[in-house]
């Protein structure tokens, strides 16, 4: 087995800042070379090429910051109050960065890259089944959830996007009013 | 330098927007975008910079494709009918890509979120004249009949304002059918 001298989650930590803030376009490998101290030869190496690096990097923010949010959707409670807290575990102060990485990563890229498109279909499809299992247990039939579930999946990319410009309190209105709508007929 | 004179700055950004729509902001470096407007990178640089370009491309955005196609909106006279043949259209076109990707406000909130307060300034203008249009056909919906509660016209534009940031991520993985689906059932949640 090859010795590494560096860390490769700790490489990809760096780089999911790197191109959550600069993009994946405005971000070199150069930068990521002297944000992670990584020499470029170990970097292709491992991920092959800068898109190796970014999908690994979705690999890893999946496993490191989404589970505990996902996991949100399965507490007990108050339908609205589960959702309202899943949407808000996103975009709340904890997060270095609010948002959500794959929505971010979707923007600037899914529609001229089909691995991307694959990837981030798959993760909104693990939401989306998250959210139909959640509903059913609340007593919901198994046509109306999925027809909820798929305006409560139009909420969470709203919430990844379009809240992301507004204070809290705003973002907190607009994820409740959406809720509140969506679920309107469901009370 | 003598083509650098033959184009108006409004060309320029004319020019400048394409490539920022494609790419973004921080996606595109002052010499890929002096290449792409014909100018040198010193020019970029020195006389226009590319914040301003960018700024100005948003006002060139704005006033040449959101801003008429929102006074469509605003016009129409066949209430949900209208908001509905609003979104399918808009739909279309991201599907068929007639426009290069989409929305650039869209995608500028997406990447820039509120780095920029010039930028944010342009967001503020943007997302007003949205939610008025929503409110002028939501107004006609009331009058039509097709809306029963007057007073969650309000809450209701507010909710529709969130329709095109959703549309604009779910046509990358959605069909189309499935999101006519989804445009239908939103403009139900509303009657």
């Amino acid at each position: 087995m090859r010795y590494k001298e560096y860390n490769v989650n700790g490489v990809l930590e760096k780089s999911i800042k790197l191109f959550w803030e600069n993009g994946f376009r405005g971000c070199s490998i150069n930068e990521i070379v002297n944000m992670t101290g990584v020499n470029r030869f170990s970097l292709y190496h491992e991920f092959e090429n800068k898109e190796g690096i970014l999908y690994a990097s979705l690999n890893l923010y999946r496993e490191r910051y989404c589970q505990d949010k996902l996991d949100l959707l399965k507490k007990d409670g108050d339908l609205p109050v589960i959702l309202r807290d899943f949407y808000l575990s996103f975009i709340d102060e904890s997060n270095p960065i609010p948002g959500c990485y794959f929505i971010h990563v979707a923007t600037e890229l899914a529609d001229r890259d089909d691995k991307i498109k694959t990837i981030v279909d798959t993760y909104l499809t693990e939401i989306e089944n998250l959210i139909d299992t959640l509903l059913q247990l609340k007593g919901i039939s198994s046509e109306n959830a999925r027809y909820l579930t798929r305006h409560l999946l139009g909420l969470y990319c709203t919430a990844m996007s379009f809240c992301l410009i507004h204070t809290k309190e705003q973002r907190e209105e607009h994820v409740d009013t959406g809720i509140k709508v969506i679920l309107n007929n469901y009370g | 330098m003598a083509r650098e004179l033959s184009h108006s700055y409004d060309q320029l950004v004319e020019k400048a927007q394409e490539i920022f729509w494609i790419h973004g902001f921080k996606g595109v470096n002052a010499k890929e975008l002096a290449e792409y407007v014909g100018v040198s990178t010193s020019t970029i640089y020195n006389k226009y910079s590319k914040e301003l370009l960018f700024i100005d491309s948003l006002d060139y955005y704005t006033s040449t494709y959101s801003d008429p196609f929102l006074q469509q909106l605003r016009e129409t006279t066949e209430g949900l009918e209208s908001l509905k043949g609003f979104f399918y259209s808009l739909v279309e076109a991201l599907l068929e890509r007639t426009f290069p990707k989409s929305c650039l406000m869209v995608n500028t909130i997406v990447e820039m979120r509120n780095e920029n307060q010039d930028i944010v300034d342009r967001y503020d203008h943007y997302l007003i004249v949205l939610k008025d249009s929503y409110k002028v056909v939501l107004n006609k919906a009331y009058a039509l009949g097709q809306i029963k509660d007057e007073k969650s016209i309000d809450t209701y534009a507010d909710f529709l304002l969130g329709m095109i940031f959703s549309l604009s991520i779910l046509y990358k993985i959605k069909p189309k059918k499935e999101l006519q689906t989804y445009i239908d059932e939103q403009l139900q949640f509303i009657q």
